[in-house]
């Protein structure tokens, strides 16, 4: 046990020595952490952190609820400022909006009013993208068949399940071909089943169009199946528990690769260091 | 009367006013066929009594009597004057309706297009929100005459404030990560309007403008009855200002229809928009 804390520390320890921004980098965070400040409380939600995202690049972030995970994906997004430290994109400071990023909330943002297949649509009816009316209807009855959710076009999101409407939330979000797509629990509401078909349709789709992904999770087999590198984050205020890389050759196979001894060790060397932090958590 | 007009409008959509929520209550039609009959025998009898009540010639004049307002109503209709006076009273409604519709409606969206420009403009808008509309009324006719545009400005001022501030709750009522969800997607300030702020506004705007045709129809008879020579209010006022009882009972008695009439057509529109929505 005491080996393997320090085996972790190592890893982290090399992982942050790596920190300078590249060319290859696409979003580095320098030191950048949160507070806020609500009514007259003051709330630490992230501690300074250090982490850079290559080019292409698949990061799941795991920890404790309550640790700053959405925190760190907004501070990407640019809805948020950093209290301190630096967030770059491309290597420049992200300062307004990203718009570079697809961002898929882990609150539903779907528009009440309008259809499924016409909130998946929404991206494409912005004069920044340009697209003919047929053109559009293909992609959307691509994306609706993608998530699994043909046939329900014309549903209202009220009328859809918490899982059906992350799909339209995931298929709006791709449906645009992002660079970068920040995921924040993005299958948390499916069922196991289902949950597999989406990450094999992820891994297949974020490799054919090289996107850069920031995923959050909180199931740690999702994570290790689709990231190539793993960032474990302590309780509140979160800060940088261990970082892993998966060394699993692509594309993976996301129905077996949970079955393989690889995977059962990456598991439980991350599990050691998440249970304690997960026990530590006073959120839960 | 005008501590009416500026009661807010803190109605939720689907919140309605409590006398056009009555939903008849199941009935079988004889009980139905019942109450009707019942109904007719009611309204016969009161104009039974009202029509051969064994009184003095000089109570009879302040009376009137049911055959005397009927035959004065058909006079009316018969040489048009009835249907100038609707038709003055429709106009200056209708009109200062849709204007003040239009503005308040199109104030509304810019403010919550422009929130700097609305914080700075907040407490005027309030001062002028809580200020009777019709104290304005004296001075509208100074400004604008007697005739129908002065009649409009009342009316369009007290529905624009409505509208302004139904208009400016449902903007700030708007989930502010939907509108970030289509900034980040790349929307400009006016798809984020027209894409989320209008949709989402509409059932406030929409009540509003449900509110406020009662509060036109108000203001529309108030400004007639200060000083018109045209419109209901007009007639009321002529007809009493003349001691004719039976012609300010016509004229109230065409009231009545107007207002019935009037409710009836929301009532329909409020329950095909209901019905839409579901
Ligand atoms: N807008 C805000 N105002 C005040 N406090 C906030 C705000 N957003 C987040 N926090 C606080 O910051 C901390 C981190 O929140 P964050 O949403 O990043 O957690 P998380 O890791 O995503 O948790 P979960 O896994 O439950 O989604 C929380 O303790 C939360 O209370
Ligand atoms: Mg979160």
């Amino acid at each position: 046990m005491r080996m393997e804390n320090n085996v972790q520390d190592k890893i982290a320890a090399a992982a942050s020595t790596d920190q300078a921004a590249t060319v290859a980098d696409k979003i580095n965070l320098e030191g950048a952490s949160k507070t806020f400040h609500m009514r007259g409380q003051v709330i630490r939600a992230l501690q300074a952190i250090d982490l850079s995202v290559r080019r292409e690049e698949f990061v799941a972030l795991v920890g404790p609820s309550g640790c700053g995970k959405s925190t760190i994906l907004n501070l990407v997004a640019g809805l948020l400022p950093p209290s301190a430290g630096t967030v770059l994109y491309d290597g420049r400071p992200v300062r307004d909006l990203n718009r570079r990023v697809g961002y898929m909330t882990q609150k539903d943002t779907l528009l009440p009013w309008r259809r499924a297949a016409d909130n998946i649509r929404v991206a494409l009816e912005l004069r920044c993208r340009p697209t003919s009316h047929s053109e559009a209807d293909e992609k959307v009855a691509r994306m609706m068949e993608l998530v699994g959710l043909k046939g329900f076009e014309n549903h209202y999101p009220s009328e859809l399940s918490g899982g059906m409407r992350k799909r339209t939330l995931l298929a709006r979000t791709l449906i645009y071909e992002p660079e970068t797509l920040l995921m924040d629990e993005p299958f948390g509401a499916l069922d196991a089943q289902l949950k597999l078909i989406m990450l094999d349709q992820l891994q297949a789709l974020t490799q054919q169009r090289r996107i850069t992904v920031l995923f959050v999770t909180h199931d740690l087999g999702e994570a290790i199946t689709l990231a190539d590198r793993v960032v474990v984050f302590s309780a509140r205020p979160g800060r940088i528990r261990a970082i892993r890389n998966i060394d699993l050759p692509r594309p993976r196979d996301v129905f077996r690769i949970r079955f393989t001894d690889v995977f059962a060790r990456y598991h439980e060397e991350l599990w050691d260091v998440l249970k304690d932090e997960v026990t530590k958590g006073t959120d839960i | 009367m005008s501590g009416e007009v500026m009661t807010r409008t803190a109605a939720l959509p689907g919140q309605t006013e409590a006398e056009e929520d009555v939903t008849p209550e199941p009935q079988g039609t004889m009980s139905m066929r019942y109450m009707v009959i019942a109904r007719i025998m009611l309204v016969a009898a009161m104009f039974g009594a009202w029509e051969f009540a064994p009184v003095s010639r000089g109570i009879k004049f302040w009376l009137s009597s049911p055959s005397a307002i009927l035959s004065t109503l058909w006079g009316w209709m018969v040489d048009g004057s009835l249907w100038a006076h609707l038709g003055a009273t429709l106009s200056v409604m209708v009109t200062g309706y849709v204007l003040g519709c239009a503005v308040g409606i199109s104030l509304g969206l810019l403010f919550g297009f422009l929130p700097r420009v609305y914080r700075v403009l907040v407490p005027f808008i309030a001062a002028f929100y809580a200020l009777p509309k019709i104290a304005l009324a004296p001075l509208f006719i100074i400004l604008l005459g007697i005739g129908m545009s002065s009649k409009v400005a009342l009316v369009a001022i007290t529905v624009f404030f409505l509208l302004l501030n139904s208009t400016i709750d449902g903007v700030r009522d708007v989930d502010r990560d939907l509108v970030q969800s289509l900034r980040l997607m790349g929307a400009t300030r006016i798809e984020v309007l027209r894409k989320v702020l209008l949709p989402s506004a509409l059932p406030w705007i929409f009540t509003g403008a449900r509110i406020s045709v009662r509060y036109a129809f108000t203001a529309t008879l108030l400004a007639e009855l200060i000083a018109a020579n045209r419109g209901l209010g007009f007639l009321i006022e002529f007809n009493s200002g003349n001691f004719n009882a039976t012609g300010s009972y016509a004229a109230i008695v065409v009231l009545v229809a107007f207002s019935v009439t009037l409710t009836e057509i929301l009532t329909r529109v409020q329950a095909m928009t209901a019905m839409h929505r579901n």
